[in-house]
């Protein structure tokens, strides 16, 4: 395959002065007076024909300056960035825009903005307004358009224009679904002209189902390189620790959501997918659910429950031991842990559970400690067969000719 | 390098048709304003005033002297005033897309250039209507008006190059150049200041260009060599200080703003 793209040891340093005079002077004399801020260090990946790559990375990691440099945007401080084609970068949409003229002005202003004819566009100008859909709207101002029109014909006009190399940061998150879709496939069809793509964003579902290998940035290195899936399950191991601290702290401290006699007490509650070894799991995954409880008394004949609830607060699902027939005596001053293993067949989105040490079969008898929001989860990518909605119900599908009599 | 030459002149037509965007009279204004300005010093000086310059024989004498200057000067101010926010009210894009930003302010210059074009084209207009004699010396207003554009280019790029260090520079800028502008013999003769102030003169680099329009517009007379070299001197001087700056500066700078 060929090589399009080649960033050789790419290093950007922020330098960060006291003043402007001070940044002024260390340009023209040798006298040093800053601190360094290394954005990115010694950066190196090619990017060949054809090719999707993603990046990921946390907040800070350095991504949108590794863009901006591959754009041509900012100069880095040591390395070399080698393009064979066309760069056009969707940094943020719009920009290059002139809100007073109309949208059919508009790309011809955006269009030799980023690197196109004049004929060029007049050749292209009829499927630019086709596929922005915006119709006779084509013909007001920017400025009466909506967010997403204005998007719309952002990224209508940067397909049309038929990089060799299509840069995009977190674009296709604006726009409704039909369009996020419609996107999708012009990105894929391009892909298969041979265009490739970079590709900036959080949306873990969309990495996986355009990406042929996706690099994660951490601290401004390359932390990973590689398949999206081993890639993606090493960023959602990287998010887990940074959650770590922040939740463990929010159960102690969040009493408002605890409420019980506490004569056994939850101290613990953590989920953790069994391949991704982190509480961002794949949708069918098998993943672990550990409760950990702490008994001040004796008492008998209790129940350890557990709740899996979605973003709205709706119940998606929740169990106990007492439904599944397991008897539970409690010693003072034990502790025990109670294990929940199954496969994760729901939707994609984030969760919370709920867990509750109560007796029999609700926690209006005898609640001991009913805790809201002890752990959340994110369910991101699918595996086996991809399905849409909140569960999984595996179908057994049947198809076959029917003979009319 | 041809690219971003074109860019500019299509930046450049683009600022032209934006700027009168939405007036009722459109890109008349750009045919009108020129007109008033030439009609108010010739109404207001050689009709109210009475003001007579006895050098040449006419009666709109002082107002021949006022209008190459004062349309130079438009000129030359409003290259520099705009070029020299010019990295800020770009900020944005040059953030955004791989745009150089001296086309942009390559495109502000060529609109301009062809503003002053057509003032002084006006200018002449005027001349023939009041009897001056337009000769062929006037051909020599093209080069030195190339020149200027050169130097007020320069002058512009460089300022903007520290107004991101220095924002104080953006409220400093207008006052100089007002200043600048009454140590000129623009509205006043040069022999009022000749005397008693030589260095004014001689020091102040606009002063060569003015004088040289003036003897042309007055006298039809050409520029003498002497004149041109010190022009030329200026303005490739000011533009290599200039490139040299940029290629020095512009890295930095598009990380501050």
């Amino acid at each position: 395959m060929k090589k399009i793209l080649e960033v050789k040891n790419i290093t950007k340093i922020y330098k960060i002065y006291k003043n402007n005079f001070n940044r002024l002077k260390e340009i023209f004399t040798k006298k040093i007076c800053h601190k360094e801020f290394i954005s990115n260090k010694n950066i190196s990946f090619d990017l060949y024909e054809g090719e999707t790559l993603g990046i990921i990375g946390v907040n800070g990691a350095g991504k949108s300056t590794i863009l901006k440099i591959i754009a041509g945007v900012i100069e880095p401080s040591s390395g070399e960035v080698v393009r064979h084609g066309r760069v056009t970068a969707l940094l943020e949409l719009g920009t290059g825009f002139n809100h007073e003229m109309s949208g059919y002005d508009n790309i011809y202003l955006n269009g030799t903005l980023i690197g196109m004819s004049n004929k060029e566009i007049d050749s292209k100008i009829k499927d630019i307004i086709a596929f922005s859909e915006l119709g006779d709207y084509i013909y007001e101002p920017i400025k009466s358009y909506s967010s997403g029109m204005s998007m719309r014909l952002a990224f209508s006009i940067a397909i049309f224009s038929e990089p060799k190399i299509l840069i995009v940061d977190e674009a296709l998150s604006v726009g409704d679904a039909h369009f996020a879709a419609k996107c999708t496939k012009a990105l894929r069809q391009r892909k298969e002209q041979n265009m490739s793509i970079i590709y900036v964003s959080h949306d873990l579902n969309s990495l996986k189902l355009l990406c042929d290998r996706v690099i994660l940035l951490n601290h401004g290195e390359v932390a990973k390189e590689g398949m999206p899936e081993d890639v993606i399950n090493s960023y959602n191991f990287l998010i887990s620790k940074l959650n770590d601290a922040d939740e463990k702290m929010s159960i102690k401290d969040d009493n408002k959501n605890s409420f019980g006699t506490f004569d056994v007490e939850i101290t613990n509650v953590i989920i953790k997918g069994k391949d991704s070894n982190s509480n961002i799991i794949s949708s069918g995954e098998e993943a672990t659910i550990e409760v950990s409880i702490l008994s001040k008394k004796d008492i008998p004949n209790m129940t350890v429950g557990i709740m899996i609830r979605d973003r709205f607060g709706q119940d998606i699902f929740g169990t106990n031991t007492y439904h599944h027939k397991l008897n539970i005596d409690f010693k003072a001053n034990k502790e025990y842990v109670c294990n929940y293993k199954m496969p994760l067949n729901i939707g994609s989105g984030k969760y919370s559970i709920t867990a509750a040490v109560h007796s029999e079969d609700t926690h209006l008898s005898n609640c001991s400690h009913w805790l809201d929001n002890a752990a959340n989860f994110e369910i991101a990518g699918i595996v086996g067969e991809v399905f849409i909605g909140l569960c999984r119900l595996k179908p057994n599908i049947v198809f076959k000719k029917v003979d009319i009599k | 390098m041809k690219h971003n030459i074109l860019l500019a002149f299509s930046f450049a037509k683009r600022d032209f048709k934006e700027r009168y965007f939405g007036t009722g009279l459109g890109q008349l204004w750009y045919i009108l304003s020129p007109i008033i300005t030439i009609f108010i010093y010739t109404v207001i000086f050689s009709d109210f005033m009475k003001m007579k310059l006895n050098i040449i024989d006419n009666s709109y004498a002082y107002s021949i002297y006022l209008i190459p200057g004062l349309l130079a000067w438009t000129s030359f101010s409003t290259i520099i005033m705009r070029l020299s926010t010019s990295i800020f009210e770009k900020a944005n894009m040059i953030k955004k897309i791989n745009v150089p930003m001296h086309t942009f302010q390559l495109s502000i210059v060529i609109t301009e250039l062809a503003l002053f074009t057509l003032s002084i084209s006006f200018g002449t207009i005027f001349l023939l209507l009041v009897n001056q004699p337009v000769t062929f010396s006037f051909l020599w207003m093209i080069p030195i008006m190339l020149l200027q554009t050169v130097f007020a280019f320069s002058l512009g790029v460089i300022l903007s190059l520290f107004t991101p260090f220095f924002k104080d520079l953006k409220e400093a800028i207008p006052i100089v150049v007002q200043l600048w502008f009454w140590m000129t013999p623009i509205i006043y003769m040069r022999e009022m200041v000749e005397k008693k102030y030589p260095s004014l003169l001689v020091y102040n680099p606009f002063y060569h260009f003015v004088h040289v329009y003036q003897d042309i517009f007055l006298f039809a007379k050409s520029p003498a060599l002497s004149d041109l070299i010190t022009i030329f001197l200026i303005s490739f001087s000011t533009f290599i200080l200039a490139a040299y700056l940029y290629k020095k500066m512009i890295s930095t700078i598009k990380d501050i703003i």
